[in-house]
């Protein structure tokens, strides 16, 4: 019996959730934001596998397609561990094409000779930029004895990082802990492919974020705003497990969304540009990076991040117009917070403060470059994990308050 | 089964808009007759547990419907005056929606639906949006969607507001054929809506009960008989300011009156028998239909 009733609640609660959701998708004004989505999700994944250029030997440009395919065979020759004999090598080629060509290097020698090395180029570049980033060219002027030990300079610049950032010492010994875990040398497989995506995949998240609060906006609204309160509320389960129903269902219908989304966008992109690199380490891109993780790993962690930020979108949502009984509010919070809020942050004087605004969850790509790091007490931790924790429990915690704030409707004596 | 109603008032701020109601009620169809502003639906919307009282209670089977909820919920089935929908869905997509808040099991769910909109016939409507039916279209959802329950009380706000007079009759059978075994509750400030369906009429006014009964019962206890009289066409607005006048009907050499007095309003008037149009008028007076029409 009691088997059977518990069986029995499901069953009413998937009807629920089933036909919550289909009220969602066969809305005019939703269909027509979906429909919008996937055109843009579409047409980003033609800008992806288009953005990317291929030079020949000939030294003509391509920029079709099957460039990037291209041009990630020609880099594959340096696939491997980039020793410092790799590197001064590299180093040492790069600067006898410098001698030959004082002016400006031929299409031909860039297609032969320098495209094929241009990341490991500018990996060094950014190596001898320490703290102040990218500098151009400068592998130029170092000696073949530098280019060989290219991971000693790296360190000499970890020391100073560690010195500039952690203003305590336990900020200090927390940043040595995340340097040390890196393996040198550096193992090299060109991630064009992932390197590439990390925008377009940060900006359609934005977009999915935005259109799953207008959604979720509508869940705990259109009962209001088409008058249908009355009939809602005076049904058996209104004021409980059709409220659940509701939460589960914006839950949902955000991971729906975003899921099909990045896969759609992911999955065009991928199978045109391949998936080659996605264990190269970051380090490659950005040598001093506190967090190891490979290419393909921050890809995801930017995906994952996107997902939170959905949830907290439907959240959030959800919450202003289960509390003002209206969409127009809610659909606007989700755009202040992961839109407008970067724009306040900036002008505001706490800048490390402002790191951990919600749309930092959009910016991974950027936080990943970033040594921000935070203290508590003697508990060190930095920006992408902290953000990630704080805004899944700050959506799981608005849930039971959804919940509460609807179920009330009408029961004010006055 | 009895729905008891004790003491109920509801205060918005200031204002009051129902008054110590109380009555009791069983099975059978209850007429709730009023003008616009009377607070039907305001002391209907308490019934239905979407608005809590300011004072008094509501209690089914001795239980307090507040404190029942979700149980209580259970027997009802509401059909307000402003019925809203969901435009986009179809007909079944929204008969099914109301059938899972209300807790109907997937199977039972679609069987209530066929049947019901069979009963409505809608049976073809089924695959259309809401949004594409007509209004007496949509009301009959209306209904159905309110039956789903199979509810021991049902609540119909002026479920013939805005129909036309063919549908407005086909309405009042349906509810008829719906009312057996129930307890229906159905408002209106129509009096032909209940004059004939329901067993017990109560007449509210400015948030109060003033009379309820029989509808021989309500007619009955008027104090002024009922007159037919034809006056001279220029006297007729004479006769309008000093009586109250129920209708008013051109006929040759002047115009038929049917007037409400104690007393024989004219030479040659012949009394009539009342009906419950009469007592509406002389209860509520001028305020039918005018002053507060704008307001709701
Ligand atoms: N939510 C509300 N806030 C303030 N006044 C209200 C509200 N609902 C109804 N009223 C007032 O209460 C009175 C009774 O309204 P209502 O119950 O709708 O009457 P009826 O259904 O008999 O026409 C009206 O004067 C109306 O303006
Ligand atoms: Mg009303």
């Amino acid at each position: 019996m009691h088997f059977y009733s518990i069986l029995e609640r499901k069953r009413v609660r998937n009807m629920m959730v089933k036909y919550e959701l289909k009220r969602i998708f066969t809305k005019r004004m939703n269909r027509l934001l979906l429909a919008v989505a996937v055109l843009i999700g579409v047409v980003m994944s033609v800008f992806a596998v288009t953005s990317e250029w291929y030079v020949d030997s000939d030294g003509v440009n391509h920029e079709t397609p099957d460039a990037i395919r291209r041009l990630t065979q020609d880099k594959k020759q340096w696939k491997g561990e980039l020793t410092g004999d790799v590197i001064a090598q590299i180093v040492a080629d790069r600067q006898k094409i410098a001698r030959d060509y004082p002016d400006d290097v031929p299409d031909t020698v860039y297609g032969e000779r320098i495209q094929a090395y241009s990341d490991i180029t500018q990996m060094v570049d950014s190596i001898l930029g320490g703290d102040e980033g990218y500098a151009p060219d400068a592998l130029l002027g170092i000696t073949t004895d530098q280019a060989k030990d290219i991971y000693s300079i790296r360190e000499q610049y970890i020391e100073q990082l560690i010195q500039k950032y952690g203003d305590t010492p336990e900020k200090q010994e927390f940043l040595r802990t995340q340097y040390e875990k890196t393996d040198t040398p550096f193992y090299y497989e060109p991630a064009d492919s992932w390197d590439n995506m990390r925008l377009y995949a940060t900006t359609y998240g934005i977009i999915l974020v935005v259109l799953i609060g207008f959604l979720a906006a509508g869940i705990f609204s259109d009962e209001f705003s088409l008058r249908a309160d009355a009939v809602f509320f005076s049904c058996r389960y209104s004021r409980t497990r059709a409220v659940r129903s509701k939460v589960l269902t914006g839950l949902l219908m955000a991971t729906v969304i975003y899921w099909v989304g990045m896969a759609l966008l992911s999955g065009i992109s991928f199978a045109v540009m391949g998936v080659s690199g996605f264990n190269t380490p970051y380090q490659v891109d950005s040598p001093y990076c506190i967090y190891n993780m490979t290419f393909g790993q921050l890809y995801l962690i930017i995906l994952v991040c996107g997902y939170i930020a959905s949830l907290l979108s439907a959240s959030v949502a959800m919450l202003v117009s289960a509390k003002t009984h209206s969409a127009n509010i809610a659909v606007c919070i989700p755009f202040i917070l992961f839109c407008v809020s970067p724009f306040i942050g900036r002008a505001m004087p706490f800048g490390t403060f402002f790191q951990l605004t919600p749309d930092q969850l959009l910016n991974i790509l950027n936080c990943a470059r970033d040594p921000y790091i935070y203290q508590i007490g003697s508990m060190v931790f930095r920006q992408i994990p902290f953000v990630m924790l704080f805004y899944t429990l700050v959506a799981a915690v608005f849930l039971p308050v959804i919940y509460q704030c609807y179920r009330r409707y009408g029961l004010k004596r006055r | 089964m009895e729905l008891k109603i004790k003491g109920l008032t509801k205060d918005f701020k200031d204002f009051r808009a129902v008054d110590h109601v109380s009555c009791s009620m069983g099975q059978g169809v209850y007429g709730l007759l009023g003008v616009n502003g009377a607070g039907k639906t305001t002391l209907m919307r308490m019934i239905c547990t979407l608005l809590k009282p300011t004072e008094g209670s509501v209690t089914w089977n001795g239980k307090d419907i507040f404190k029942m909820d979700a149980s209580y919920r259970k027997v009802l089935g509401y059909l307000p005056q402003d019925f809203g929908f969901y435009p986009d869905f179809t007909v079944q997509d929204y008969m099914m929606y109301i059938s899972s808040i209300k807790g109907l099991r997937p199977m039972t769910a679609k069987k209530r639906t066929e049947t019901l909109l069979d009963q409505v016939g809608l049976r073809k409507m089924k695959k259309r949006k809401m949004r594409n039916l007509s209004g007496g279209m949509q009301r009959r959802v209306g209904i159905a969607q309110a039956m789903l329950n199979d509810p021991q009380i049902l609540i119909l706000d002026e479920p013939t507001a805005g129909l036309d007079p063919n549908e407005r009759i086909r309405f009042r059978n349906l509810i008829s054929e719906l009312a057996e075994d129930r307890l229906v509750l159905l408002s209106t400030h129509i009096v032909s809506d209940v004059e004939f369906i329901a067993n017990d009429i109560l007449l509210m006014k400015d948030g109060k009960f003033f009379m309820n009964g029989t509808a021989e019962e309500i007619v009955s206890s008027m104090d002024q008989a009922v007159w037919s009289c034809t006056v001279p066409r220029k006297e007729a607005d004479r006769y309008l300011s000093k009586y109250l006048v129920s209708n008013v009907k051109t006929v040759p050499g002047g115009a038929e009156l049917r007037i409400l007095a104690k007393r024989s309003p004219a030479e040659g008037a012949v009394m009539e028998e009342a009906t419950l149009e009469d007592a509406f008028l002389l209860y509520f007076g001028e305020k039918a239909g005018e002053e507060h029409d704008g307001e709701v």
